[in-house]
């Protein structure tokens, strides 16, 4: 098979492994295209093409014209038929209308948020809290907090977290002519909706 | 097994017929030789890492059974196994403190080849290889107690998580495409890595790095397994609580091979830096190490630098090690401020470790080259290194006794599992397996003793002489295969020296005559003498 070079041959290559050389390196060229690992690896449900509704725990879909201002519900998306990928942190997101002072009156979409509940400190759920004084998102664990206007951590441990470690990631949503509100599929990606327990560059 | 294989029948022909056709594969290339007395286990820390490999895999295929690597249900499938399925307590155990003794006897048995410098005898291909394996070691552990789904392990799901992340341009792509998005995938995921990715790249890189000659000394890794089940017996592995979003977990701190890099981690420096550079660099630094060490000598006085830069790490191991565990104990602190390490101080210290080891190093070297010098110019004092010599009458007594206590601990096992006493009698199986390492070493010495030549009883007692005869080398060491069954067969008759065609030949019978005589009068006085001096 594999013959050794005989010391005279000065480290050349005969003709005849050249040519088996050539047809592996050929073979492998020829079926390095076909093999998409790239995209065999990552999980694509957790992708989505097409917009989804903005679902309220009580089944009903958010509206523009009825959800209360300085207010959030805890929602899921994206939305499966699997009650265990349903109560998974990843899939859980903080859909908030903004309190008054920073615009939450507007029947459009600037007065609402939708954020990933994972905080980015270390993966607990943190939630809104509309209380006076306080119209903030906290995170029961490390403490650490969030402004609902934009996302970003202002204190706590990860508001210490370098970009994009710092900022919450965020769906984009889509108001219909009645009212109803949809969400826009998401970027996953540091540049564009962010990444779920990772964070965003604020934009 | 040569017992009764002169006699032919259906079965030893097949038997032969297989023995014959494993005689052309591989696995007859390797040499397992079986120490006829007690050898150092340092020498085959490598044998006994991958007996601990073997009991992980063992345990961990039972545990499989039962364990469900589902986002709602690992915990509870954990919990199932350690409360309700009968010895899923003790495969859980000694699962988990199998694979700590693991990643401790990897750890020993690296440093032991890089300071005595065995690793230059063979290519470098070897080293290499031991370092990949090491760090699949480490991750291979890793995911095996993050599968768990505590809230110890989310935190350490999520820094692994995050630490992936941060790999420059590629991170988020790499954790999509390793990890999944989510906890779900996670734990499936790092359950795939647990039981078979992981396991079965160590297996490939194992075929590589074993030698051919390999030490399997039966009592060690007997000791070995015992002291796995004796610790579970001990410390039997907690439960953590179930990791709930909702819920402040309490404080949690990584397994122990883990906390050198959490300490790291702790600094609240740059993710990427800490948490990758910094490790990789310590690996990158270990795989280069024969192409730095260029040393003709091997003895680790010879090599200097090489060894100060072992004692470096070590000495940064050992420090960063601790400090991860530590907490500032003061509650009145907010939770933030008593994590928090603060990266001048830590990065102080370890440039400061690196002097300080160059020193200690030197220092070390210097009086050793002393004693050497000092230990050649005086005449030496004995050469007896302090062994114990035991009459054969008392071999036998302690044989039987040991034999006794292990009857009585596997009646006491057996009623502690019918009593439900799980790690109580975790522990005695563990007593159980040191004892018979224990008693199989005594068996072991007893027969090398037996074919030693004997004494001359005429000879006074010199402390010189003294030295046991159970250093002279035995025959061929594939019979200590079967020791096991054949103790009482061998132990009794020759103690009785009754039957004059005794198993153990013709002359073994005289020379435990003349043994025994010896050891009446003359060996006795001299063990007596040798305790003395060394007393001095």
């Amino acid at each position: 098979m594999a013959q050794q070079p005989s010391p005279k041959s000065g480290g050349k290559v005969s003709r005849r492994d050249f040519i088996k050389l050539m047809a592996a390196a050929g073979t492998v060229l020829t079926f390095a295209p076909f093999v998409d690992w790239g995209k065999f690896l990552p999980n694509p449900t957790g992708q989505s093409k097409e917009r989804q509704k903005i679902e309220l725990p009580d089944g009903s879909q958010a509206n523009v014209n009825s959800f209360p201002v300085n207010h959030s519900e805890a929602i899921i998306y994206p939305k499966t038929n699997d009650s265990a990928l349903n109560k998974e942190s990843f899939r859980t997101w903080q859909f908030i209308r903004l309190p008054e002072e920073l615009g939450g009156k507007k029947n459009d979409i600037s007065a609402f948020r939708i954020y990933s509940m994972v905080c980015l400190h270390l993966w607990c759920l943190w939630k809104y809290w509309p209380q006076e004084g306080r119209k903030r998102g906290e995170c029961p664990c490390h403490g650490s907090m969030y402004d609902a206007l934009t996302g970003k951590a202002f204190a706590g441990p990860a508001s210490l977290q370098a970009p994009p470690n710092n900022v919450l990631p965020r769906l984009d949503i889509e108001i219909a002519t009645d009212g109803n509100m949809w969400i826009k599929p998401p970027n996953w990606s540091v540049n564009g909706n962010g990444i779920v327990g990772y964070g965003r560059f604020l934009t | 097994m040569g017992v009764s294989l002169h006699r032919e029948n259906s079965l030893t022909r097949f038997l032969r017929w297989v023995y014959d056709g494993v005689d052309r594969t591989i696995f007859m290339g390797m040499k397992f030789t079986f120490p006829s007395r007690f050898v150092s286990p340092l020498g085959f820390l490598g044998m006994l890492t991958f007996v601990l490999f073997i009991i992980l895999g063992i345990t961990g295929a039972l545990l499989m059974l039962f364990y469900e690597p589902i986002l709602d249900r690992a915990w509870n499938s954990v919990k199932t196994i350690n409360d309700v399925i009968p010895y899923g307590f003790h495969l859980r155990n000694i699962h988990y403190h199998a694979s700590n003794a693991m990643v401790m006897v990897a750890l020993l048995h690296m440093y032991y080849q890089y300071f005595s410098g065995r690793y230059k005898i063979r290519n470098e291909i070897l080293w290499v290889t031991g370092i990949i394996i090491g760090v699949l070691t480490i991750l291979e552990a890793f995911t095996g107690y993050d599968i768990i789904f505590s809230e110890r392990a989310e935190l350490a799901i999520s820094i692994a998580a995050s630490l992936t992340n941060s790999i420059p341009i590629m991170g988020p792509q790499m954790r999509d495409a390793f990890f999944g998005s989510g906890f779900h995938d996670f734990v499936l995921r790092f359950y795939a890595f647990h039981v078979f990715f992981l396991p079965i790249a160590m297996l490939g890189l194992m075929v590589v790095h074993f030698p051919r000659f390999l030490v399997f000394d039966v009592p060690m890794v007997m000791a070995i397994t015992g002291a796995v089940m004796l610790t579970g017996g001990v410390f039997p592995v907690d439960m953590g609580l179930r990791f709930d979003p909702s819920v402040p977990p309490g404080i949690t701190v990584p397994e122990w091979y883990l906390t050198g890099l959490y300490a790291f981690l702790r600094s609240a420096y740059d993710k990427f830096t800490t948490g990758v550079a910094w490790p990789g660099l310590f690996i990158f630094v270990l795989l280069i190490i024969p192409f730095i060490d260029r040393y003709k000598k091997f003895s680790w006085k010879d090599r200097p630098i090489v060894t100060a830069i072992g004692i470096t790490s070590l000495a940064q191991i050992i420090v960063t090690t601790y400090w991860g565990f530590y907490i500032d104990p003061d509650r009145t602190k907010s939770l933030l401020e008593r994590l928090m390490i603060d990266p001048v101080f830590l990065y102080l210290v370890m440039i400061l470790l690196v002097p300080l080891s160059f020193g200690f190093t030197y220092m070390m070297i210097k009086l050793a080259k002393n004693a050497e010098a000092n230990a050649k110019l005086q005449p030496k004092k004995s050469t007896g290194k302090g062994s114990i010599n035991l009459s054969e009458k008392s071999l036998y007594a302690i044989f039987i006794a040991l034999l006794a206590f292990q009857v009585y601990l596997n009646i006491a096992a057996y009623y502690a599992v019918l009593n439900g006493m799980k790690n109580y009698s975790l522990f005695i199986v563990g007593i159980i397996m040191l004892v018979f390492a224990g008693m199989f070493h005594i068996y072991r010495h007893g027969k090398s003793m037996q074919k030693a030549p004997p004494p001359k009883p005429t000879v006074p007692p010199m402390p010189m002489k003294a030295k046991p005869p159970s250093l002279t080398k035995t025959g061929p060491a594939a019979e200590q295969l079967t020791a096991g069954s054949k103790v009482l067969e061998d132990s009794v008759p020759a103690e009785k020296k009754l039957a004059p065609s005794a198993q153990s030949g013709t002359s073994s019978s005289q020379s435990v005559k003349s043994v025994k005589k010896t050891e009446s009068t003359g060996l006795a006085q001299g063990e007596q003498r040798i305790v003395s001096d060394e007393k001095k």
